[in-house]
C-alpha cells in the first residue's frame, strides 16, 4: 500500500514547470508502490515524454494517476488527457522515427518499451487520451 | 533568470558543470546558454557534463546535450557526459535516445583524463 | 510487509466481509463479550492446561525448551485468551493474527501443531462455556457457536498469512537463483566479464543489464565482456535486450566486448538484419579478454563515441 494511502489522484499539465511536478509526484508514488529504481526511471521518463507532449502539442491538459491492486501484484496506471489537435494518425505516430515537432521522434514508440501496457485514444480535432500502465513485480 | 544551483567550473581550459537530480526545461536551457558563454569566455578546450545525480533524462534532455556537444564542438571544444546511473543508461537505451557526437566517462575523474589523453593526441 | 501483494491474505478493506462470509454478527461479539468476565476469571487455568497438553508431545516440546520460551509464550496465549472474548475485532485484532502465522512459519512451526493446539483449546473451552450458562442453553449454544466462528476467522488468517510468509520465501530464492544465473565477475581491473547461460527472456535479460550496470559502475570498469557461448538460440527480442544493453553500458562510458558468437547465432543475427557493426566482437572469452588488456594497456578505452 502507499505510505499516505492515496490511491488516485490528478495533476494539470499547462506550463513548462508542470513536467517536472508530474515526475516528482510520481517518482513518489512508484517508489512507494514498491518499483525498483530502474522501473522507477522508466515509469517517470514516460510520464516527462508524455507530459511534454501535451505541453507542446495542446493548450492544456492533465495526468490522472491510479494505484492499481491485483491479487499478487502493484500497478501504476497513468493517464494523459488533452484538448489539442488529436493524433491524425495513430498508426503513423507509432513509428519510430516520426514526430510532427523536432525531437527525436522517439516519443510514443520508446514510451511503449519502458511500459507494459499503452493505449491511445485520440478523435482527430478532439484531443487525445494516452494511457500507460506498468506494473512491479510481485514480492 | 540567474540560478544559483547550476554554475560553470573553470579548471584550467575544461569547464564542469554538475546537472541538478531534476533539471526541468529552464535549467536545461539555462545550461546550453551558460556553458556556450563560458566557452567563449575562456576558450576552453573541454567540457564535462557531471550527471551522475541525474535520475531522469528524457529526449528534450538528450537532444539538448547532443546539440549543445555539436555547438561546443563548432567553438574548438570536445564534450564528455560523466557519470550516467545505470537506471538513467538503461531508460535511455530502451527510448532509443543518444547523444550525438558526446563521448561518455564513468565519472569526472576519467572525464579529465579522456579530455588530457584527447588534447595531448590531438597536439 | 505488504500484505496487499498477497494472493491468499483477505486486505483489512475485506475484513468485514470476510466476517459476513463466516456468519460472524455484531451479537455475535457481543455474546463473547458477555463471556470475557468468566473467561478472564479462568484464563490461567486454560493457558496452563494447553501447554500441559502440548508439552506431552516430542514434536511440540522443541519448541517449548527452554523456561523462558515457555513464560513468554503463556503471556503471549494469556494475552490471546482474552482479545477472544473482548467483543472488539478490528483492525488491531486483524494485524495480531497475521503477525500470529507469520511468525509461526518464520519460527518454523508446522501448521500441525498450530491447529492441533487449537482444538484442545476448545476441548478446554466448551466445558467453561456451559459451566458459566448452564442453566441458560440457548445462550450456551450462541456463546459457543460464536466462539467457534471467531476461532475459525482467527485461524483462516493466521493460515494464509503463514501461506503469504512461505510464498515469500520461495519469491526470495526465485530472485536470488535469477541473479545467479548470470553472474558478472571482476575479472580484472577494469573488466568486468559475464557469461549468459539459457535463453534471455525479457524478465530475465532487464535483469541482467541492470546487474551488468550496476556492477561497471561499482567497479569503475571501462571494459565490459559478454560470453554468449552458452546462448542457444537468439530472436528478434533478445537481439534487442543485447543492443540495449549496448548502449546503455556506452552511454555509462565503458565499452562492451561480444565473446562466443556461434555459428547458429552469426546467421540468425545476419538474418534478422541486426547490425552489431562498431562493437568489437571476439571468438571466445580469452580472446576477448586479451583484446580488453591491449585496450587498457594503450588507454584506448577513452573515445567511446556515443553515436
Amino acid at each position: 500500500m502507499t505510505m499516505d494511502g492515496k490511491q488516485q489522484g490528478e495533476l494539470p499539465i499547462i506550463s513548462e514547470s508542470d513536467i517536472v511536478a508530474c515526475r516528482k509526484v510520481i517518482r513518489t508514488l512508484s517508489t512507494n508502490a514498491g518499483f525498483g529504481i530502474t522501473d522507477v526511471t522508466r515509469i517517470v521518463t514516460a510520464v516527462s515524454e508524455l507530459a511534454r507532449n501535451i505541453y507542446v502539442h495542446a493548450e492544456c491538459g492533465k495526468m490522472r494517476w491510479n494505484i492499481m491492486h491485483q491479487p499478487g501484484k502493484i500497478g501504476i496506471e497513468l493517464i494523459f488527457e488533452d484538448n489539442g489537435q488529436g493524433i491524425a494518425d495513430i498508426e503513423q505516430a507509432m513509428q519510430p522515427g516520426f514526430s510532427t515537432v523536432k525531437s527525436m521522434g522517439m516519443g510514443l514508440p520508446g514510451v511503449k518499451r519502458l511500459m507494459d501496457e499503452m493505449r491511445i485514444d485520440s478523435i482527430a480535432g478532439a484531443g487525445s487520451t494516452v494511457t500507460i500502465k506498468k506494473w512491479a513485480r510481485a514480492r | 533568470m540567474f540560478n544559483e544551483s547550476l554554475s560553470v567550473i573553470k579548471l584550467k581550459n575544461i569547464l564542469l558543470v554538475t546537472v541538478p537530480d531534476d533539471p526541468g526545461d529552464d535549467m536545461i536551457y539555462e545550461l546550453q546558454n551558460k556553458v556556450l558563454s563560458a566557452m567563449e569566455k575562456y576558450e576552453s578546450a573541454g567540457l564535462i557534463l557531471d550527471i551522475s545525480s541525474v535520475n531522469v533524462m528524457d529526449s528534450f534532455f538528450a537532444r539538448t546535450i547532443s546539440e549543445t556537444t555539436q555547438m561546443v564542438t563548432l567553438m574548438g571544444g570536445h564534450t564528455v557526459v560523466a557519470g550516467m546511473q545505470p537506471g538513467v543508461a538503461i531508460t535511455a537505451a530502451e527510448l532509443g535516445l543518444h547523444l550525438g557526437h558526446a563521448l561518455t566517462a564513468l565519472d569526472v575523474d576519467s572525464a579529465l583524463e579522456m579530455l588530457n589523453h584527447n588534447l595531448a593526441n590531438a597536439v | 510487509m505488504t500484505y496487499a501483494a498477497s494472493n491468499y491474505i483477505t486486505v483489512f478493506d475485506k475484513w468485514d466481509d470476510q466476517k459476513t462470509f463466516f456468519c460472524f454478527t455484531p451479537e455475535d461479539a457481543k455474546r463473547l463479550s458477555d463471556f470475557h468476565p468468566f473467561a478472564e476469571k479462568h484464563v490461567d487455568e486454560v493457558v496452563d492446561g494447553l501447554y500441559a497438553h502440548l508439552l506431552k508431545f516430542e514434536e511440540a516440546q522443541m519448541f517449548l525448551d527452554d523456561a523462558e520460551t515457555l513464560r513468554r509464550l503463556k503471556i503471549a496465549q494469556r494475552r490471546y485468551f482474552l482479545e477472544l472474548t473482548s467483543g472488539c475485532y478490528e483492525e488491531e485484532y486483524y494485524e495480531n493474527r497475521i503477525k500470529v502465522g507469520v511468525t509461526h512459519q518464520r519460527m518454523g512451526i508446522p501448521p500441525r501443531l498450530y491447529m492441533g493446539a487449537y482444538s484442545y483449546y476448545l476441548q478446554l473451552m466448551i466445558p467453561l462455556i456451559y459451566q458459566y450458562l448452564g442453566d441458560d442453553l440457548e445462550k450456551a449454544n450462541t456463546t459457543f457457536s460464536a466462539m467457534y466462528k471467531i476461532i475459525n476467522l482467527d485461524q483462516e488468517l493466521a493460515m494464509s498469512a503463514y501461506i503469504h510468509a512461505v510464498e515469500d520465501v520461495i519469491s526470495k530464492q526465485t530472485e536470488e537463483i535469477l541473479e545467479m544465473s548470470t553472474p558478472v565477475i571482476q575479472v580484472w581491473e577494469g573488466v568486468v566479464a559475464t557469461p549468459i547461460i539459457g535463453t534471455l527472456d525479457s524478465q530475465r535479460a532487464q535483469q541482467f543489464m541492470e546487474h551488468l550496470l550496476e556492477k561497471i559502475v561499482e567497479s569503475k570498469s571501462p571494459i565490459a565482456l559478454i560470453d554468449i557461448t552458452g546462448v542457444p538460440q537468439i530472436d528478434t527480442a533478445t537481439a534487442q535486450h543485447l543492443i540495449d544493453t549496448i548502449n546503455a553500458v556506452k552511454l555509462l562510458g565503458s565499452k562492451v566486448i561480444i565473446t562466443g558468437i556461434r555459428p547458429a547465432i552469426a546467421q540468425t543475427l545476419v538474418h534478422l538484419g541486426i547490425n552489431l557493426q562498431g562493437i568489437i566482437t571476439k571468438p571466445s572469452m580469452s580472446a576477448g579478454l586479451k583484446v580488453a588488456l591491449e585496450m587498457l594497456a594503450v588507454g584506448n578505452t577513452g573515445f567511446n563515441k556515443t553515436n
